[in-house]
């Protein structure tokens, strides 16, 4: 058999090999990979380089060594999901370097940290002021996880005591003019309702790239033809102004009558719209 | 636009919150909003019943504007 074949017969199926290997191994990103998982990664790959390159490595010590460096690996992953110890021991323990806004000083040196290293890995979290950090960990993966000062933190609903409603994902229920009947159910939706809703706005299912439909059933598209416009969902904007209108409008009522039964049914009436519109609004925004 | 007219309009725009709450209330998959859409749909009938008396008594008191 002449070389090149064996060479191409090797490298077809070490890259087989190596490919259900890395697979298996798990879906980590390089950057999550431990030290361990690194160096097994590198030398992997240096066993199938070698083995392909070279006709007259025996085959065989390839798949045997190939076997090793990829069974221990899978077994210290294995050992390591079950025992918290075994974990912490090949994975390495996170490190605090700021607790209590105080940087501390012991550890940064044990982590080999200047400050200045301190200081960058601050600025990748937008930090830039050392003392906005409320507790701030080093990851065993090198990266540094930090907790702001409860005053820098971001503005969420709950600080402002707001009532927001929850928030289900949207399902993609058209994709390239195909209808997905799976998300369509999660929905708890037909495809009756997908039809109609397209016929409202008097499209074809041909011409939909895309279309999603949120948990309030709102219909959102996508067309090929870039020309058309399609109506964004105006259902619950329409139902909040005519809410806010009718409430004005009775208030006007009560305003503009003499009559004292009448003044007081528009006026109950105005009050009781408007807490409709309240209990109301966190479900329509 | 007579007092009466204006009435009669903001009767059926009561009405058609109503029902575009009730299609809300049937489309919607989550429990609490479909709880949330129900009383709200509660309150607006109360002032839907409330409304229509007041349209019944106008058309009495305008019958020429009927």
């Amino acid at each position: 058999m002449p070389e090149w074949i064996v060479v191409v017969l090797r490298s077809f199926s070490l890259l087989i090999i190596l490919f259900f290997m890395t697979k298996w191994l798990g879906k980590k990103q390089i950057s999550q990979l431990n030290v361990f998982e690194y160096i097994s990664g590198i030398v992997l790959g240096g066993i199938v380089a070698i083995h392909t390159i070279d006709p007259n490595a025996n085959i065989v010590y390839a798949f045997l060594s190939m076997f090793i460096w990829f069974i221990v690996p899978l077994c210290v992953e294995y050992v390591s999901l079950k025992s918290k110890r075994f974990r912490d021991f090949t994975e390495g323990k996170s490190t605090v370097l700021i607790q209590d806004g105080k940087i501390m000083e012991d550890n940064l040196k044990k982590e080999g940290y200047s400050t200045d290293d301190l200081l960058e890995k601050l600025r990748d979290n937008n930090v830039f002021l050392a003392s906005d950090v409320e507790f701030a960990v080093l990851e065993p993966s090198g990266s540094l996880s930090v907790l702001p000062k409860k005053e820098n933190q971001p503005l969420t609903a709950k600080d402002l005591g707001l009532n927001v409603a929850p928030e289900k994902e949207p399902q993609t229920v058209i994709m390239d003019g195909e209808m997905l009947l799976e998300p369509l159910a999660n929905l708890s939706l037909n495809v009756n309702w997908l039809e109609t809703e397209l016929d409202k706005q008097n499209v074809s299912i041909e011409n939909v790239f895309l279309a999603q439909a949120d948990n309030q059933g709102q219909l959102y598209l996508d067309l090929y033809d870039d020309k058309l416009a399609v109506p964004s969902p105006s259902e619950i904007p329409l139902l909040l102004a005519t809410m806010n209108k009718c409430q004005a409008d009775l208030e006007l009522f009560a305003l503009a009558t003499e009559n004292q039964h009448s003044k007081q049914l528009y006026e109950r009436n105005s009050k009781k719209l408007q807490q409709a519109i309240d209990l109301i609004r966190p479900y329509l925004s | 636009m007579t007092v009466g007219s204006q009435v009669k309009g903001c009767f059926s725009s009561i009405k058609s919150i109503e029902a575009t709450l009730q299609t809300l209330a049937a489309k919607t998959a989550d429990q609490e909003q479909q709880t949330a859409f129900k009383q709200v749909e509660q309150i607006i009938s109360e002032v839907k019943n409330d409304l229509q008396h007041q349209v019944i008594q106008l058309t009495k008191e305008e019958p020429q504007y009927k």
